[in-house]
């Protein structure tokens, strides 16, 4: 791996981390998880995660969207009731996170993944399509259960992915 | 108080994680307005913490809500 492709990297990670840690804060979440990178994927500035997903008429709000319904709707599992996105509306979010980066083991592997996917087919660093699809591999988790309410097929997203790769930038 | 529920057997693995997940993130959310109610109805810390089983530090630092602003602004 080049230099230039090393430095890339970091830089595309930092966007990364930190995106998905602003999106856990605000769904009042706790430390971000795979799910939340997906939506920091989504929203960098290389659209190649953008455009698998468009694929699908769906978007980064649609998909943020399914994540409350999937916790909402788990929780009618335990008989429980508590709003469209499965939480209180507290008024005062989650607090800002401080101190060492802490994430979910499910970003953690996600991402690993991500990089894996990128050294595999030459790229220059990681883009916001090994991204998606990595963390549309997993066959459990939130985001597998968002992507099924959406009508996602896990398989195929990856594919569009793939493909939103091969296209120029 | 709300209605009594019968918690569903754990053999459907996949359902019964995505409450887990489900109810931790509620139990947090929950646990964020009650404080705010709390501190709106004259608590202190230490009732707080005496409420959570922490001390009145632990409370504070973890759930004051200053400290809670989002990230964005």
């Amino acid at each position: 791996m080049s230099l230039r492709t090393k430095l890339a990297d970091m830089s595309v990670m930092k966007k990364l981390f930190t995106a998905a840690e602003q999106e856990a804060s605000r769904a009042g979440d706790g430390p971000p998880a795979a799910e939340h990178l997906l939506l920091a994927a989504l929203a960098l500035p290389d659209d190649s995660g953008r455009r698998a997903l468009s694929e699908f008429d769906r978007t980064a709000d649609d998909v943020r969207t399914a994540i409350g319904e999937v916790h909402a709707e788990a929780l009618r599992y335990v008989g429980v009731e508590a709003g469209p996105d499965g939480r209180l509306d507290t008024g005062t979010p989650a607090a800002p996170p401080s101190g060492p980066y802490r994430s979910t083991g499910s970003l953690q592997v996600a991402f690993q993944r991500a990089v894996e996917l990128s050294k595999r087919d030459g790229s220059s660093g990681i883009r916001a399509a090994h991204v998606v699809a990595a963390v549309a591999e997993p066959e459990h988790g939130t985001t597998a259960r968002a992507l099924d309410r959406l009508g996602i097929d896990r398989a195929a997203l990856v594919e569009a992915a793939s493909t939103a790769l091969d296209e120029p930038r | 108080m709300g209605d009594v529920q019968q918690v569903p057997p754990a053999d459907r693995p996949a359902e019964a994680f995505a409450a887990v997940l489900a109810l931790r993130r509620l139990a947090a959310s929950l646990e964020r307005a009650a404080v705010d109610h709390a501190l709106a109805q004259g608590w202190t810390w230490g009732d707080i913490g005496a409420a959570l089983g922490m001390t009145p530090q632990a409370a504070h630092k973890r759930l004051a809500p200053q400290r809670r602003k989002p990230l964005d602004e």
